[in-house]
């Protein structure tokens, strides 16, 4: 029995710990996932305004990572818990987990958006500039709703 | 401030550039408002309000340094005595027939100026990671900065409206309460005021 309250007094802070630890590695694979995808739109967007050069190979290869990031099922990242508040640096509202089905809508739109840039980027810079509108847009709504300020 | 007699004399108060500078300025401020809280994905008409804005705050200052007298700051930026001492009749059922703007009415007038300099700055350097709603100099701050913009512009936003909202609120309070009608002067530039000292 003592053995048994004592093992429990032990682990009950390591089950925190790892806790903490999931929540952390979720909020940091949100927020990976976010550059990853802006990463890839800096080079289109340069393109569409003109500060870079248009270049068809150079679009196409980050119109497609972002097709294939816009396929990613990012409700995994939404773990409860890692709210703004609730794990240190986070920037996700608690709005979001109170609608996730829109938080999964509008991830859609961005999916949708990006599975139509590796075709929509080709001919030149103002194929380029639509596309960058068109997902850019996606990012606003759903920044608007689920991301502090 | 009470002129010779007291009896109010009317005279050309505002003059007409200043007059035009306020009606556009109320505009293009509840323009670029209403666009950044509902407008479209592409804010590109609300930068073209806020740019708008900024020349007019531009405008303001140059005025404010070399315009006519009552448009001048000196004219109307006092101390706290002056504040005081006018505040003590702001509950009177009666017009203040005041040359200009009154030094509590200033204290608004200051206020909204500065928060919309500032709101006109941090939009020009905000940067909202969305690709297509980036401020034209948000590549002269560094990240952390045009990321943190963002957040400030926000909290404009609500001063602002505040701000507003207190400015509209005076001057009902002013045409119903002490009977004192402001918006007309500020378009025909006429109005009843006390003779200066
Ligand atoms: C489904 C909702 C959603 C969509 C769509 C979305 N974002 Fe985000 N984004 C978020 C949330 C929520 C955060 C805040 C994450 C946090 O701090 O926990 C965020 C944060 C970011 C960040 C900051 C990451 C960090 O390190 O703090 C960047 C950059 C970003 N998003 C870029 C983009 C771009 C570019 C797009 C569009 C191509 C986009 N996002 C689309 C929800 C979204
Ligand atoms: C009087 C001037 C202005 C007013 C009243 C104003 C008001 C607003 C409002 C109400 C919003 C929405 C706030 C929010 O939901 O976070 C907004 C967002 C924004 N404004 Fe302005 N603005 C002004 C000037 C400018 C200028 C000059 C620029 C830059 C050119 C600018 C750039 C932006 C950007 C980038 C956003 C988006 C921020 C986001 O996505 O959260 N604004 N503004």
């Amino acid at each position: 029995m003592r053995l048994i309250l004592a093992a429990a007094i032990l682990l009950t802070p390591v089950a925190a710990l790892a806790q903490d630890d999931a929540q952390r590695d979720a909020l940091k694979a949100r927020q990976g996932y976010m550059t990853a995808v802006a990463t890839n739109m800096g080079p289109l967007a340069a393109m569409a305004k003109g500060d870079l050069d248009y270049d068809e190979a150079l679009a196409t290869f980050h119109a497609r990572n972002l097709a294939a990031l816009g396929n990613y099922e990012v409700e995994m990242h939404f773990l409860p818990g890692t709210a703004q508040g609730e794990v240190e640096g986070s920037h996700a509202l608690p709005a979001a987990w109170q609608n996730l089905d829109d938080v999964r809508a509008k991830h859609n739109d961005f999916t949708a958006a990006a599975a139509a840039a590796p075709e929509g980027v080709k001919g030149g810079r103002e194929q380029v500039a639509a596309v960058v509108q068109s997902l850019g847009g996606t990012c606003k709504a759903c920044h608007d709703q689920y991301r502090a300020k | 401030m009470t002129g010779a007699g007291g009896e109010p004399v009317r005279v050309r108060l505002w003059d007409p550039l200043l007059r035009v500078y306020h009606w556009l300025l109320a505009f293009f401020v509840i323009a670029a408002w209403l666009l950044g809280q509902f407008g479209p994905l592409n804010m590109t008409l609300h930068f073209w309000c806020g740019y708008i804005v900024g020349g007019l705050l531009v405008f303001r200052l140059v005025w404010g340094l070399g315009g006519p007298r009552p448009a001048r700051f000196t004219h109307f930026v006092t101390g706290p005595r002056k504040v005081i001492a006018y505040g003590r009749g702001i509950f009177r059922r009666e017009p203040s027939h005041w040359p200009g703007h009154n030094p509590l009415g200033a204290l608004s007038v200051i206020a909204m100026l500065l928060v919309l300099v500032a709101q006109v700055v941090t939009g020009l350097i905000s940067d909202p990671d969305d690709f297509i709603n980036v401020g034209p100099l948000a590549g002269q701050v560094s990240r952390a900065t045009s990321t943190a913009a963002v957040g400030w512009h926000n909290l404009g936003t609500w001063l602002i409206l505040i701000l507003v909202l207190l400015h509209v609120g005076m001057i009902l309070y002013y045409r119903f309460w002490k009977r004192e009608d402001l918006v007309r002067p500020m378009i025909t530039g006429w109005k009843m005021v006390r003779r200066e000292d």
